[in-house]
Order: C-alpha cells, then sequence, then structure tokens
C-alpha cells in the first residue's frame, strides 16, 4: 500500500465555492459523506472545531490542515480543496489560506493503523515549500496527486523558508 | 562545518503538525549541509527512531514538542534546544543557522 491509496479523486476538489472558514470546511465535509467517509456532516464538522480551538491549523503559505478526529468518520483520508479567493484562517504566517488539507481520522487510536502511517507520511510533504508551490499551481487533480506522492522535487532555492526570524534567546548552550 | 542533528518532534493531536515539522526541521539542516535523524512521537508511536548510535554520534538535539515527549533520558550530556511546534514551524532555516553559531561559539 502507498500513498496513492490514500488519495481519492471523489475526496478532491480545486474549484471549491466557499468564502468563509465554515462554508469551506462544510463543503469539503459534504464530499466526504457523499464519498462514503463519514456518517454525519454536522457532527464531523464540530469535532474539526473542537481541533481548533486547540491550536493554529494555518501552516503558513496559504496551507491550512484542520484535523476532524471524530467517532463519525467510518473511513480513514484526507479531503483537499482549492478556493478562488482567500479564506480567513488563524495561520502561523497572519496570511489567508487558499489550499486546505481536512484530515479525516477516527478518534480510536487502533483504527485502521495502515492508513494513519500514510497519513502520517502525506502530512510530511506539506512540510517542503517547494512541493508546497508546485501544489498551488496545479490544474487537475491527477497532477496534485502526482506532486503530493513524488519522493523528491526540484527546489529553485531552499525548500523551506521563514515566516519569522528565530528568536536567538531559545538556545541556551 | 557539518554538523549531525537528531531531533524529536511531538504536537497535541499527532497527526499533521508532528510530521509537517519534522520535515521543515530535516530539511532545513540538509540544505545548510548538516547531517539530520527526526523522530516522531505521534498517534502512531515513534516512527524513524533515533538508535543509541544516531545519539552519541550527533552534535545537537532539536526537540519540538507541544506535549511530553518520550525518551529525554537518551540526550543526556547532550546539547538540547527545547522548542514549542510552533517556533520550529515559522524558523526552521535560523533555527539551524542559530545552531551553527553558538555551537561555533562553544
Amino acid at each position: 500500500m502507498g500513498l496513492r491509496d490514500i488519495l481519492n479523486e471523489e475526496i478532491i476538489d480545486l474549484s471549491l465555492k466557499g468564502t468563509t472558514k465554515d462554508e469551506v470546511l462544510h463543503e469539503l465535509a459534504g464530499h466526504l459523506h457523499s464519498a462514503g467517509y463519514i456518517a454525519d456532516v454536522e457532527e464531523f464538522v464540530k469535532d474539526i472545531y473542537v481541533r481548533e480551538e486547540e491550536g493554529i491549523t494555518g501552516m503558513g503559505n496559504h496551507i491550512a490542515i484542520p484535523h476532524g478526529k471524530s467517532s463519525s468518520v467510518t473511513r480513514i483520508g484526507i479531503a483537499i480543496g482549492r478556493t478562488e479567493n482567500e479564506i480567513e484562517w488563524e495561520s502561523y504566517d497572519g496570511q489567508p489560506v487558499n489550499l486546505i488539507f481536512l484530515f479525516c481520522v477516527s478518534d480510536d487510536s487502533d483504527f485502521a493503523r495502515n492508513h494513519m502511517m500514510l497519513l502520517a507520511e502525506l502530512a510530511g510533504k506539506l512540510g517542503n515549500d517547494a512541493r508546497v508551490e508546485m501544489l498551488q499551481k496545479v490544474e487537475t487533480k491527477e497532477s496534485l496527486i502526482e506532486v503530493l506522492t513524488s519522493e523528491e522535487v526540484e527546489a529553485a532555492e531552499n525548500s523551506v523558508a521563514d515566516a519569522e526570524e528565530f528568536d536567538e534567546s531559545l538556545i541556551s548552550f | 562545518m557539518s554538523l549531525k542533528i537528531v531531533g524529536i518532534t511531538a504536537c497535541t493531536a499527532g497527526i499533521a503538525h508532528t510530521y509537517i515539522v519534522a520535515e521543515k526541521i530535516a530539511t532545513a539542516a540538509q540544505e545548510a549541509g548538516h547531517q539530520c535523524k527526526m523522530e516522531t512521537q505521534g498517534t502512531i508511536g515513534r516512527q524513524n527512531e533515533l538508535t543509541a548510535q544516531d545519539i552519541a554520534e550527533c552534535d545537537v538535539v532539536i526537540v519540538a514538542h507541544d506535549i511530553k515527549v518520550g525518551g529525554m533520558e537518551r540526550f543526556a550530556g547532550k546539547p538540547v534546544v527545547d522548542i514549542p511546534i510552533s517556533t520550529a514551524m515559522k524558523s526552521p532555516k535560523s533555527l539551524i543557522a542559530t545552531i551553527e553559531k553558538k555551537l561555533n561559539k562553544k
């Protein structure tokens, strides 16, 4: 089993219509429901907000990674959406987002462990800014999956950039 | 000077931040010419677990976490950078650059 096995075109939408965080979350949750990943849209969205309360899910670079850790999840996956307009979202770089990766995971941590491992691997891919830049440019779901699953990405300069300067006083040695 | 860096990441939910930050630190370190191995402690447990040899050979340890991490005793005697997940998320490059500077001064 590989990364492609948790990516599903049915739950990827490169033309989300929502203009607010709430609309976008409902839209993506709707896709998850139609594709048989969750039992109930409202219950799932409610559980996403529980996680949102705990900390920031806007990663910077216009990407958000809300997590739906919910008992209404029946199949592990990740809904991916891109919006035409930027959406207000609490983020590490203070910028709005337009690319949303909604993690759809069970609240039972032993459920579908092999899928959870693939999700972890996929999350790691989002730590590379060069890859994220490519994701912003893709035009089809197929090429989005291609960029997400590729081993290496060519970086024009560096593959990571800082949103702010590191505070030297945090190192005591 | 090429450094050997090891570290651990652990976020509250253990689903996404842990893995993204591990990748950011490793990428920033490698692009600055260092070796780096990051252990992740998430909902699926420890992955890419550091070996006794990894730790014995390392010059510095980076622990980026929002929850308690397991196995800190493994790093006794090593310089440890202990920071929140958010700091590593926002400043991976200057984190590495600062470590280089501080280790050079020692």
